[in-house]
């Protein structure tokens, strides 16, 4: 008997699946209508293009649609559906609802595809002629991503993940016996929730910005295919390359975001760490960067057709591996933050088999007019040393793709390859060295002529700036003292590259902003390589544990440091201290202040308070996030790597709870520690009030004068009292119930001159504590300024593209 | 000779060399067993967690030595050292990777890399134990 499962909402599922079939069902006939469209011979009217439009259409609603279905399923907890259970939950901050829709792959798919949906409609409205070519890829391109979503079953071969399945299909479910119940929904109390390292507004920001970086390069792609498809293999790098513009603008800002998220919010320290995943989506940027300066050659004097072809078309399927990398759970061991394998890698390897297999066949048909040789440009042009720039960025983009392509090396020939041990150091040992070149090339490059240069004039024209840079770099490096040449030569390259741009905007453009994109954007470019050489190689750890057992220099270990609550630390040219630990919902916030020594009144002044926290999780584990202070030259970041989460403090319970207490011969003047205190044996008094204390006239009394000193400098007195009642000794302890400490007098020891005292502390006193580490990142700012410059530059370049454009 | 065709050269120079470099710069997944052979070289090693015996962690004491027992795939257990303060719920990792060397009876490990289940969209059994928590009277 059919079972009538109870508090369902199978009408969602149900539309959602139509969208999903609908989507690819109108994005393969809008493919086939564009094909047709520009293979029609007649000019007179072209019947394919309504219905490739129309099509289209009903493809950017579908899409549309399942973007707001899932949104909606997840804003009302539907968790019958498993995506939906999977990544949200009902305590989830409305904030971090859409990244429940991209946490998952079928989501991110979705995303992608929208931003093509979104750039496409830009195509048909603004290209022209070249709709119907560029449409064509794109709706092809969309084809394979809708097929994504399809959920659907031949024979064991799986194509696409379906994120409308309902929890109690999914195989993850389908056997449980409560699922074989009507009312097993009443069963599942929340969802799985939103991994935490994804509850952060980077991460509501970072992967839409990467995406539509993504489907930014599908657009050059589908220009240059079109291009061929037309016969139009020339014609089509003008119209590609505002795209192309806007491909490493958004890109890049994606890329970059991606570290910002790394840096404010990931434990590594630091914002680039050579991550799988991270270079993926670097290396198709660097080839687009390169395929950009091809395409700006050609536009200016008809050479390097091929090598835009080749980079333009490289970048996109670059995109296809790095998705093929991270999705196809291949990078497993190497990348902690990979998506696993949904089973789809072999649907994955056929979209960029054919799109590569596309753009050889259609280079190979073009062969001719595409080799077109033309006279060399002579070795002063400004074109020679764009394409030599262009070489550079393949060799490091070639460089990154191979390291990290090892766990797909080790499949394909059946090895055990690991990554380099020190793998950070190992693609630095690399892309410093090019990235000094490149900057070397940004230097000079703007003041090359087209054609041919007079080497004089340009040597007159650089002179300022070189020596200008040459000052700086000898200055930097004195100040920071560079233990490698490589870092000095950077150094100088990329100081160097900043300033001749600057001075080639003030003294070449004079100012004129219309036409300094390019020297902005490299001077942005030379900021990020600034930035990140002096944060990077001249971080240091403050919170150096001076007192740990060395292991040797190739095992350092003392860059954590054990904080008690209430301790205060020398750390650098702070003094810090850990002042409590606050729980709010799922965070523990640990309140770190950071103090300053005041030389004049030896006082301790408070510069600022971090709270790094742990974020609580118990199915996904507990996160531990960083905090960062920023100030202008520097940044100080804060990590606690390790608490105890568990509340220690007991309830203060007045009267009981004492441990068992710790017994010490002490002379006067002689100071001991407790957890959370300094007790100091200062004197005895044997002028004791017998009265108040109800003692015997005869007894022999002597009273400890104890001075206890707590960690807010705050002084206690405490005075135990020893009692000789003729041959009986006997004592009365005293407490200091503030600090949960008790003191007895226990006896004398004549013979020594020491006095015994025992001190028993409360089991409350077990004293907290957090493992924190803290680094300063110096000028780090130079970093994000040249984000900000690279932005702006790009975005100007852009727009003189699509003026002369209009203008052409 | 064309200046593309030295050019070209460069190029593939360039690019041999970096085959070069990584593949004698890579490390090596292997067991213990490879690793006390070779002791001094660095191996990354995958392994599980021996749960039966206790961490060594004593930050009071050195808040940067962090010691556990690590079984590797083919059964060898090792005591592992790592420079560093104990990783959040390392408790709860499925595999353990460890990217060190050998020294005398200890491996010393300058990295560890944790899959932990359901870190990131999850594994099956941990998503039937988190269900199955809430289902015990159900079934």
């Amino acid at each position: 008997m059919e079972i009538q499962y109870q508090g369902e909402h199978l009408g969602f599922g149900i539309l959602g699946n139509i969208l999903i079939i609908l989507s690819f069902a109108t994005a393969l006939l809008s493919a086939i209508s564009y094909y047709f469209s520009f293979n029609q011979k007649s000019e007179i009217s072209n019947s394919w293009n309504p219905l490739a439009r129309l099509s289209f259409g009903v493809h950017a609603v579908s899409v549309f649609g399942i973007i707001f279905l899932i949104y909606y399923l997840i804003h009302g907890h539907f968790f019958e559906y498993y995506y939906i259970w999977q990544h949200s939950n009902s305590v989830l901050p409305m904030k971090y609802m859409w990244a429940c829709l991209w946490e998952g792959q079928e989501g991110s798919f979705l995303i992608w595809t929208f931003w093509h949906v979104v750039l496409s409609f830009i195509i048909i409205k603004k290209a022209g002629t070249w709709e119907a070519p560029v449409m064509f890829t794109m709706m092809i391109i969309q084809t394979f991503l809708a097929s994504m979503l399809l959920g659907l079953e031949f024979g064991g071969i799986k194509i696409g993940s379906n994120p409308f399945i309902l929890l109690r299909n999914h195989a993850d479910f389908a056997n449980l016996p409560f699922i074989q119940m009507a009312d097993y929904l009443s069963k599942i109390k929340d969802g799985r929730g939103l991994n935490p390292l994804l509850q952060n507004y980077w991460m509501v920001i970072h992967p839409p910005t990467l995406f539509l970086g993504f489907a930014a390069t599908a657009i050059p792609f589908a220009y240059a295919v079109g291009g061929m498809l037309t016969g139009r293999v020339k014609e089509w790098v003008k119209p590609a390359l505002p795209w192309s513009l806007f491909g490493i603008l958004i890109l890049g800002t994606g890329v970059l975001m991606g570290g910002a998220w790394a840096y404010e919010s990931l434990s590594f320290g630091g914002f680039w760490a050579w991550d799988p995943v991270e270079n993926a989506s670097l290396v198709p940027w660097l080839v687009l960067v390169g395929a950009t300066h091809v395409m700006i050659i050609f536009n200016k004097n008809g050479t390097s057709l091929h090598s835009s072809y080749i980079l333009c078309t490289l970048s996109f399927i670059l995109v296809l591996y790095s998705t093929f990398l991270t999705r196809s759970g291949i990078l497993g061991d190497t990348s902690v933050h990979a998506f696993t394998d949904l089973g789809m890698k072999g649907q994955l390897l056929i979209y960029m088999v054919f799109f590569f297999v596309l753009a050889v066949f259609l280079s190979i048909k073009n062969r001719k007019l595409l080799y077109t040789q033309s006279e060399e440009d002579p070795i002063s042009s400004r074109e020679f040393w764009m394409f030599m720039g262009m070489l550079i960025l393949v060799i490091s983009a070639i460089q990154i793709s191979i390291t990290t392509s090892i766990p797909v090396i080790n499949k394909l020939f059946n090895l055990k390859m690991a990554p380099p041990a020190d793998a950070i150091d190992f693609y630095n040992s690399w892309q410093i060295p090019l990235a000094a070149v490149i900057a070397l090339l940004m230097s000079l490059g703007l003041y090359f002529k087209w054609k041919q240069t007079d080497m004089k004039t340009m040597a007159k024209k650089l002179l300022l700036s070189f020596v200008v840079s040459l000052l700086i770099t000898i200055g930097v490096h004195y100040y920071f003292q560079f233990d490698r040449i490589q870092l000095v030569l950077l150094l100088f390259t990329s100081t160097w590259a900043f300033i001749s741009n600057l001075d080639y905007f003030i003294r070449v453009l004079k100012g004129n902003i219309a036409k300094s994109g390019a020297s902005i954007a490299h001077m942005g470019i030379a900021f990020i390589l600034l930035g990140s050489l002096i944060a990077n190689s001249e971080k240091t750890v403050i919170s150096q544990n001076r007192l740990n057992v060395d292991l040797g220099k190739d095992f350092p270990n003392n860059e954590n440091i054990l904080l008690y609550k209430g301790d205060t630390l020398p750390m650098g040219e702070y003094y810090v201290t850990y002042k409590d630990k606050i729980k709010e919902g799922i965070h523990i916030r640990y309140e770190v202040e950071y103090l300053k020594a005041n030389h004049t009144t030896g006082q301790f002044q408070k510069e600022f308070s971090l709270f790094p926290f742990v974020q609580l999780n118990d199915r996904m584990g507990n996160v531990s996030e960083p905090s960062t202070q920023h100030f202008i030259d520097r940044d100080i970041y804060t990590h606690v790597t390790y608490a105890e989460l568990d509340d220690k403090e007991v309830e203060k319970n007045e009267n009981e709870g004492y441990k068992p207490g710790k017994k010490y011969q002490l002379s006067i003047g002689d100071t001991i520690t407790t957890s959370n205190s300094l007790v100091v044996l200062q004197s005895l008094n044997k002028d004791v009030d017998k009265d108040l204390l109800m003692l015997q006239e005869s007894d022999l009394v002597v009273a400890a004068n104890i001075l206890v000193m707590d960690v807010n400098k705050k002084m206690h007195q405490a005075n135990p009292v020893f009692i000789l009642r003729g041959s009986e000794a006997f004592n009365r302890p005293v407490e200091i119930s503030e600090l949960g400490l008790r003191f007895a007098f226990i006896k004398i020891i004549p013979e020594e001159n020491k006095f015994e005292i025992e001190v028993s502390e409360k089991e409350g006193n077990a004293r907290e504590f957090i493992i924190m580490k803290a680094i300063i990142f110096p000028y780090i700012n130079i970093l994000w300024v040249g984000c900000l410059l690279m932005i702006i530059g790009t975005w100007i370049a852009i727009i003189k593209r699509i003026k002369k454009l209009r203008t052409a | 000779m064309k200046k593309m065709h030295i050019i070209g050269i460069i190029i593939i120079a360039v690019a041999l060399a970096v085959v070069v470099s990584t593949i004698s710069n890579s490390s090596t997944y292997a067991p213990f067993k490879t690793a006390i052979e070779n002791e001094g070289s660095t191996f990354h090693v995958v392994g599980k967690l021996n749960k039966e015996k206790e961490f060594i962690y004593n930050p009071e004491v050195n808040a940067n030595l962090f010691g556990f027992y690590l079984v590797d795939n083919e059964g060898l257990e090792k005591k592992v050292l790592y420079n560093g303060s104990k990783p959040q719920d390392f408790e709860r990792s499925e595999q353990i990777v460890v990217v060190g060397k050998m020294d005398g009876d200890e491996f010393h490990a300058s990295q560890i890399l944790m899959k932990c289940p359901s870190k990131y969209n999850g594994n099956q059994q941990d998503q039937l134990k988190a269900v199955s928590g809430d289902t015990e009277a159900a079934s």
